[in-house]
């Protein structure tokens, strides 16, 4: 089972079976300790917030070494990053704006931007692939 | 909260039975509203849109049918999902008019 974990140095939070041996944000080796999610949560709200501009330069320093890029279609684009942080805002999360939260917090995870979307049909094994929502497209 | 259940959906509360589940930031959706326009124009059909990402009863509705519309959209509720409540005929995702059209005029 998944859990959260925090540096202790430098509050870096992850989420999973077991934690990084060395922190990706301060290098510090063994510093993780196992928290709780609401610990993960008060930590993660303590950062600054995230203007579209900064998620849009993020997801595409995201796509860099990838066969993967932001879709070209600009309006899309906009679309979406509309739809994503008026989810975040109304609803907590930056989830999808082309799916619906189950109200099942393993389920929702699923859901927020960007997704696991290589595993998914309209992507994998898809030379025109994309994301369900079409903000991530295969590289040409 | 309130619950949306089944007598919501099926009630007589002059529900239509074809239901498009939608969201407002969606671009798929808005693709596919152009066709439901030109659809409910050419044929008199009326599809009930249901925004759900800003409308809480709307996606309850949604959620009501969660294990029908996951199993023909990828395991998830995702839109556009359209649905006929009466034969719970599903259809996600953006596909060509004659589709639509095929869906709307069996129900």
């Amino acid at each position: 089972m998944k859990k959260y974990w925090r540096c202790f140095v430098c509050n870096d939070i992850h989420y999973g079976l077991a934690p990084p041996d060395i922190c990706p944000t301060c290098k510090v080796k063994n510093a993780y300790i196992e928290i709780s999610s609401h610990e993960a949560e008060n930590v993660t709200f303590l950062n600054t917030e995230m203007d579209k501009d900064t998620f849009t330069r993020a997801i595409e320093a995201f796509t860099e070494n990838n066969d993967f890029q932001v879709n070209p279609d600009k309006e899309k684009v906009g679309m979406l990053l509309e739809g994503i942080f008026n989810n975040e805002k109304n609803h907590g999360l930056k989830y999808c704006p082309c799916r619906l939260i189950a109200k099942e917090r393993d389920e929702d995870l699923k859901l927020i931007c960007p997704c696991n979307f290589l595993i998914h049909e309209t992507y994998k094994e898809k030379e025109d692939g994309e994301c369900w929502c079409g903000l991530f497209v295969r590289r040409k | 909260m309130e619950s949306v259940g089944a007598d919501f959906l099926y009630g007589e509360n002059n529900m239509n039975k074809l239901i498009m589940f939608h969201g407002r930031e969606c671009p798929h959706c808005k693709k596919m509203q152009l066709l439901v326009d030109r659809l409910e124009k050419e044929t008199g059909i009326t599809i009930d849109r249901r925004e759900v990402w800003h409308d809480e009863k709307n996606a309850d509705l949604m959620r009501t049918k969660r294990d029908l519309i996951s199993a023909k959209c990828g395991g998830q509720l995702r839109v556009p999902t359209f649905l006929n409540s009466e034969t719970d005929d599903v259809m996600c995702g953006e596909f060509e008019y004659e589709k639509l059209k095929e869906w709307a005029i069996k129900s």
